[in-house]
């Protein structure tokens, strides 16, 4: 019953975020009674999105679609950029069975939901604290960016030159430039070679 | 308190002849039966839903998911929501079949259906869903009307279940499918030992604090044990005319889903 578990949450999750959605759920009224099967490599069971009611049913059923992707939760990502879909589809990363224009159609909602967080938290808990929590999360955010780069400055310092494992970008390009005039050398040197044995296999 | 069955009553043993049934662990006229469940349903009715969160700790809503999920509905089709109650399933039937669909919540107890009734309307879910009081045993449809019949933890309730399978089998359009959820036998001894306690011990004082009605809960978790186990269930299918009948146990078999065809 994992599946039924996680159908479950998945329809109050996907319903929640409708519910906020600025746009309300009028985008969901063309899709009524459209169902868009996923079969994902990674889970046993498919999952199957209804839309009934200005409402998106989730069931782990699959007797019945209007389109069904057989992909994995990777490739899934890739989708909305329509360029890859051929190459998904070539490269075996993607399967469509039905009509495509509703899985697309599906991908437009999802995409064009637009949350105002904010004002969601202050009806629940009054505009100050949400004030406040808004601050204090910029405030984490900052801090949490500046330590990011800090470690990641500290990082490479120690693995640069206390450990030296790796090298530092300007000491990559001197060394390709180094290689490159090698490389320029030996074939100057190859070119000065071959005239000296033409010289010397001519007949005086 | 009523003692596990295992020590003093024997589990499903049917003592009935052709005129007498069981309730619960008792022996009671076939008649005697119908009003009796009747009672109980119209006792529990106002706390049904609260009462089956708390004795199932939830899950209740996923042995119904399972069972939509295992019906597999689609839109337009006709389903009947036979013993329906609060209308758990009819609410997701309803939703699913679309408006070209429709849904018949059925169930033989008047204060069942009123509750099943209001808080479906509550929902907005009025469309396509109609309610009709009815005896499982004797359903007032024609033959062949159904693509989907469902009876979710009521067969049991059933003074005459064989009965009450054929004539879900008549109302069974070729093709539709009927499926039984209901409490079953577990699998293992020692999960059959810990419901039993649980059973017997802890849900009547359950049904006594919350409904103020712990004798209707002494009664379902008799009724439970003396419900036939999958095998039999799966045999009374069979005999009523059903095809390619199987279950599967949900919860290690604590509850059972039955499914079969008429073709």
């Amino acid at each position: 019953m994992f599946a039924q578990a996680l159908s479950a949450t998945l329809e109050t999750l996907i319903n929640q975020f409708l519910r906020y959605n600025l746009h309300g759920t009028r985008a969901l009224k063309p899709l009524s009674g459209k169902t868009l099967t996923v079969k994902l490599a990674e889970l046993p069971w498919p999952l199957s999105f209804t839309i009934s009611h200005e409402k998106v049913h989730v069931t782990s059923s699959e007797e019945h679609y209007h389109c069904c992707l057989i992909t994995s939760i990777s490739t899934l990502f890739e989708l909305n950029k329509n360029q890859q879909l051929t190459d998904l589809i070539k490269n075996d990363q993607l399967d469509i069975q039905g009509d495509l224009k509703v899985a697309q159609r599906f991908a437009e909602i999802a995409q064009t939901l637009d949350i105002d967080w904010q004002s969601e938290l202050a009806k629940r808990i009054g505009d100050i604290p949400t004030y406040q929590l808004g601050q204090l999360g910029r405030q984490l955010r900052d801090k949490l960016n500046f330590a990011a780069k800090q470690i990641q400055a500290d990082a490479g310092e120690w693995l640069v030159h206390e450990k030296r494992m790796i090298v530092t970008a300007a000491e990559l390009d001197s060394f390709s430039l180094e290689v490159e005039q090698v490389e320029q050398q030996a074939s100057a040197l190859q070119q000065r070679l071959e005239q000296l044995i033409n010289q010397a296999s001519k007949p005086s | 308190m009523m003692s596990a069955p295992d020590q003093n009553h024997p589990v499903n043993t049917d003592n009935s002849d052709e005129n007498t049934t069981h309730f619960g662990f008792q022996t009671v006229d076939k008649n005697e039966k119908e009003s009796k469940v009747a009672s109980v349903f119209h006792s529990v009715a106002q706390q049904y839903d609260i009462m089956n969160d708390l004795m199932s700790f939830g899950v209740h809503r996923l042995w119904k998911r399972f069972t939509i999920d295992a019906s597999g509905v689609r839109p337009g089709n006709k389903v009947l929501d036979l013993a329906g109650g609060t209308g758990d399933l009819t609410a997701k039937f309803s939703q699913l079949v679309g408006r070209e669909g429709k849904v018949i919540l059925a169930d033989i107890n008047s204060s069942m259906l009123n509750v099943g009734r209001d808080k479906l309307r509550d929902r907005g879910l009025v469309q396509n869903i109609e309610y009709v009081q009815a005896n499982a045993q004797y359903l007032p449809f024609e033959d062949n009307t159904f693509d989907i019949i469902t009876i979710a933890f009521g067969l049991r309730n059933v003074t005459d279940k064989d009965m009450a399978l054929r004539s879900m089998y008549r109302v069974l359009k070729p093709g539709g499918r009927l499926l039984v959820l209901e409490f079953s036998k577990p699998e293992h001894e020692l999960v059959n030992k810990a419901y039993d306690f649980y059973s017997f011990n802890i849900l009547p004082k359950m049904g006594e604090l919350v409904a103020k009605d712990g004798d209707s809960y002494q009664y379902l978790a008799e009724s439970i044990r003396m419900h036939p186990d999958q095998e039999t269930l799966k045999t009374m299918m069979d005999s009523a005319g059903f095809e390619q009948t199987s279950f599967k146990n949900l919860t290690g078999g604590v509850v059972a889903l039955h499914k079969g065809y008429k073709f």
